[in-house]
């Protein structure tokens, strides 16, 4: 693969549903390997759909979409989920079976057809996301955050080179969250693309790095995420809030502390603090 | 194992009272009991009581309690039963029985209190998720009660129609000087609207009392719920005794608490 | 797999005529026409009774949404031609196609344009009892959302390698369950929050139940009723005096 061509380009497509919505309109988007993505928009922007389109479950209208240097009209769904995963945000949708264990089989019996392969996989795939103990249990009789990181499991075991979470941190509590984190950070290691629709502007802010955003089915932005998330005006056009962060440090600058623009985690603002305060109590100066 | 145990609560009127815990702590099984649909329309093992008002739950039937309590639930979408908000609004006063007139009336008031002017004729496959739960809220208000309960009333929304949903509520709290209790995950947006808060795990209750006190405890800290991030930034400040105020959950406590610092 | 013929029966609000008329109008309406239409088996005497049928199609803004449930019941079509051809003629099946296609108009005419609230009404007002009412409206109230959901189910398989095409009955069946099994659950699901949410409102309370919205019957009503029952007794008297009427009602293809 050349340095030049990214590896999914999306090119002018637009998208109207059966009933006349026009879901997207003029979207181009070029997305390199190994990046980690953010899409955010209020509902019905067309996030959902946009990434309807990148497994061929919609058929753009008009544009194309290229995948790896190949349009990827001209295969079917099968063939391009084997290279891209989506994980929908309701996991109830699509668990069916009587165990974790085979929830999981299901997923890869398309992929693997050697049995001792497949058996290697799916044991590696339940470590990997902590579900020994439950292997056994009944999907349906897990927790919510445990449903949704059954999902999760059902996708990436997979192996697909781009990975789309719709909504990940959605009814999900702290620890499962950063077991999220850590997932992102490794995959993306592996080189693998992720791409993340959510509302969770706080998460998108620290952890995603660039950012596009979405309104009517229309892009409104596509950067850096720190810069695109604090740009005010941007922010109230797609109906979303600032981040906390953001506002933490705007009002800091207000009152005349003067943070660097670069602290972009809840850690680097945080130590930020403890030093101007440990440092100014150290000359005395704190009352 | 119990889903709830020992549960013992008093909640007095006139408050926004935020339920949290962990997932599968109890919170939606515990609002469930208060008008009635435990035990009258979930079975099982069942004991203890609860008054709502003076009214014991298991006395009367859900559907007079649902002018004492009302409930809005997690999905919009499923709790919309008719093809548009007008008749939504109707249907509980229509069972109850209430007459043509004052239902014009009642209609006018809850349409008018959230906001809803636009979209009265449409359906709910026509509306987005926050005008969804906006009509779902005032088909529930419409039946007067003096308690409102949300369960995550926000879940499937962004971020600025949920802020926009909590604000609602403060102002309908306000308003109609009735005790709004809500379960929400999204401690950052709706903390600042707090008065009091219960905090559960496993089914029990490990504290309840006025915001300030609760944030400012241990178990709060230990639960592992979404806190807030200005919340997670001064708590550490706290903890290096840097700042000894109670811990700012809103931005503007917070830029409050620095001004007088410098 | 695609849900989009449900989109035929899916009720849009409009400002039309045929909207706003009374809901009992319109079920005699569907009745006049299928009783009508049973009456004749040529071409042209089907053919008229069409004909009367598509001004209102097209008064009531339907044109779309109606070509598209006949489309969607094209297989229909091509089964009475084959059935009819081997055993009768062509012009039976001709006939019998144009008799099809005005029952389902006018039935699409029905669903097309009464809001399901109140439809409820019409039913309660002709005496069924207000469970049975309401429970038909909430059916159709959940139309559109169940065939979302199964759409997403859809989508949520085949994103993890499902194929909908198999091979072979047993494996055609056994494809079936990672759809069905979650479109059940969630079914189930949604019936409790459903009931749920009912109940939470004082769906059935011990109290009289009283009415809000109710529906007329008003001037316009009378006149479609009028013409309606017109249609109806010309329909009768042409069937009753057939044999006399001109050959050319009774034209047929030569095979």
């Amino acid at each position: 693969m050349s340095e030049s061509s990214p590896l999914i380009v999306i090119n002018n497509i637009t998208y109207a549903y059966p009933n006349g919505t026009q879901a997207l309109k003029n979207v181009s988007l070029n997305i390199n390997a190994g990046e980690l993505i953010g899409i955010m928009g209020s509902n019905g922007a067309g996030k959902t759909t946009l990434i309807r389109t990148l497994n061929g479950l919609i058929q753009p209208q008009s544009g194309s979409i290229f995948i790896n240097n190949e349009n990827i009209q001209s295969k079917t769904i099968a063939e391009i989920s084997k290279s891209v995963g989506i994980v929908f945000q309701n996991p109830e949708h699509q668990l069916f079976s009587n165990t974790v264990r085979d929830e999981i089989k299901f997923s890869l019996k398309n992929i693997f057809d050697k049995e001792e392969l497949l058996e290697t996989k799916i044991e590696d795939t339940l470590k990997m996301f902590h579900f020994e103990q439950f292997k056994e249990k009944a999907p349906l009789n897990l927790s919510g955050g445990q449903k949704k990181k059954l999902a999760l499991a059902s996708i990436v075991c997979r192996d697909p080179s781009i990975l789309i979470f719709d909504e990940p941190t959605l009814g999900q509590d702290e620890k499962e969250i950063d077991f999220l984190i850590a997932l992102l950070r490794k995959e993306t290691q592996n080189n693998k693309t992720i791409i993340i629709v959510t509302h969770n502007i706080e998460f998108a802010y620290q952890y995603i790095p660039r950012v596009i955003l979405m309104s009517k089915g229309r892009l409104l932005a596509d950067g850096p995420t720190t810069k695109v998330l604090s740009n005010e005006q941007l922010i109230k056009k797609a109906s979303l809030i600032l981040p906390q962060l953001t506002q933490l440090k705007a009002s800091l600058r207000a009152i005349g502390l003067e943070i660097p623009d670069a602290l972009h985690t809840q850690e680097a603002v945080r130590d930020f603090l403890i030093k101007f305060f440990e440092s100014r109590s150290h000359k005395g100066g704190l009352s | 194992m119990y889903t709830l145990n020992h549960i013992n609560l008093k909640i007095d009127d006139n408050k926004f009272i935020l339920l949290a815990g962990e997932t599968g702590s109890g919170k939606t099984t515990l609002i469930r009991c208060m008008n009635g649909l435990i035990p009258q329309f979930y079975a099982g093992y069942y004991k203890g009581s609860i008054e709502i008002a003076g009214q014991k739950t298991t006395e009367r039937s859900i559907a007079d309690l649902s002018t004492i309590v009302g409930i809005v639930f997690q999905t919009p979408e499923n709790q919309l039963i008719a093809m548009n908000a007008e008749h939504e609004i109707a249907f509980g006063m229509e069972n109850l029985g209430i007459s043509q007139g004052k239902i014009k009336e009642k209609i006018e008031e809850v349409v008018q209190l959230t906001n809803i002017e636009d979209i009265l004729e449409k359906a709910p496959f026509e509306i987005s998720g926050g005008e969804q739960q906006r009509v779902a809220i005032a088909s529930v208000l419409a039946l007067e009660p003096q308690i409102l309960i949300l369960d995550e009333p926000t879940a499937n929304l962004d971020p600025y129609f949920a802020q926009k949903i909590l604000k609602l509520l403060k102002t309908i709290q306000k308003e109609q000087h009735i005790t709004i209790i809500i379960i929400e995950h999204r401690l950052d947006l709706v903390l600042p609207y707090v008065d009091e808060i219960i905090l559960m795990k496993e089914g029990e209750i490990l504290e309840q009392d006025t915001k300030e006190k609760v944030i400012n405890g241990k178990i709060f800290k230990e639960l592992k719920i979404n806190k807030p991030l200005i919340y997670s930034i001064f708590h550490d400040l706290k903890e290096r005794n840097l700042i000894e105020a109670p811990i700012p959950v809103s931005l503007h406590e917070a830029i409050n608490l620095l001004k007088q610092k410098l | 797999m695609s849900f989009k013929f449900l989109e035929a029966f899916k009720f849009y609000r409009k400002k039309a005529v045929l909207h706003n008329l009374d809901p009992r109008t319109k079920l005699l309406l569907a009745l006049v026409y299928t009783i009508s239409s049973l009456l004749f088996t040529n071409i042209i005497p089907l053919l008229l009774l069409f004909l009367t049928l598509f001004p209102l199609i097209l008064i009531g803004k339907l044109a779309k949404q109606w070509f598209k449930s006949i489309r969607g019941l094209s297989f229909l079509f091509i089964l009475i031609v084959i059935f009819n051809t081997f055993f009768l003629s062509v012009s039976y099946s001709i006939a019998m196609i144009i008799r099809i296609v005005i029952m389902i108009s006018s039935f699409s005419i029905f669903f097309l344009t009464v809001d399901p609230n109140e439809l409820s009404l019409s039913l309660i007002s002709m005496k069924v009892p207000f469970e049975f009412a309401f429970s038909f409206s909430l059916a159709f109230r959940f139309v559109p959302t169940i065939s979302i959901e199964a759409q997403n189910i859809i989508d949520a398989q085949q994103s993890r390698g499902y194929e909908l095409k198999k091979k072979g009955i047993v494996s055609q069946v056994k494809n079936l369950f990672p759809l069905l099994i979650p479109l059940i659950i969630c079914s189930v699901k949604r019936a409790f929050n459903v009931a749920e949410a009912l109940e939470s409102r004082a769906f059935g309370s011990e109290r009289q139940r009283t009415y809000y919205f109710t529906i007329k019957y008003t001037y316009k009503d009378w006149i479609m009723t009028f013409i309606l029952l017109v249609i109806l007794t010309l329909s009768i008297i042409a069937k009753i005096y057939f044999n006399y009427l001109p050959s050319w009602v009774s034209w047929g293809l030569p095979i």
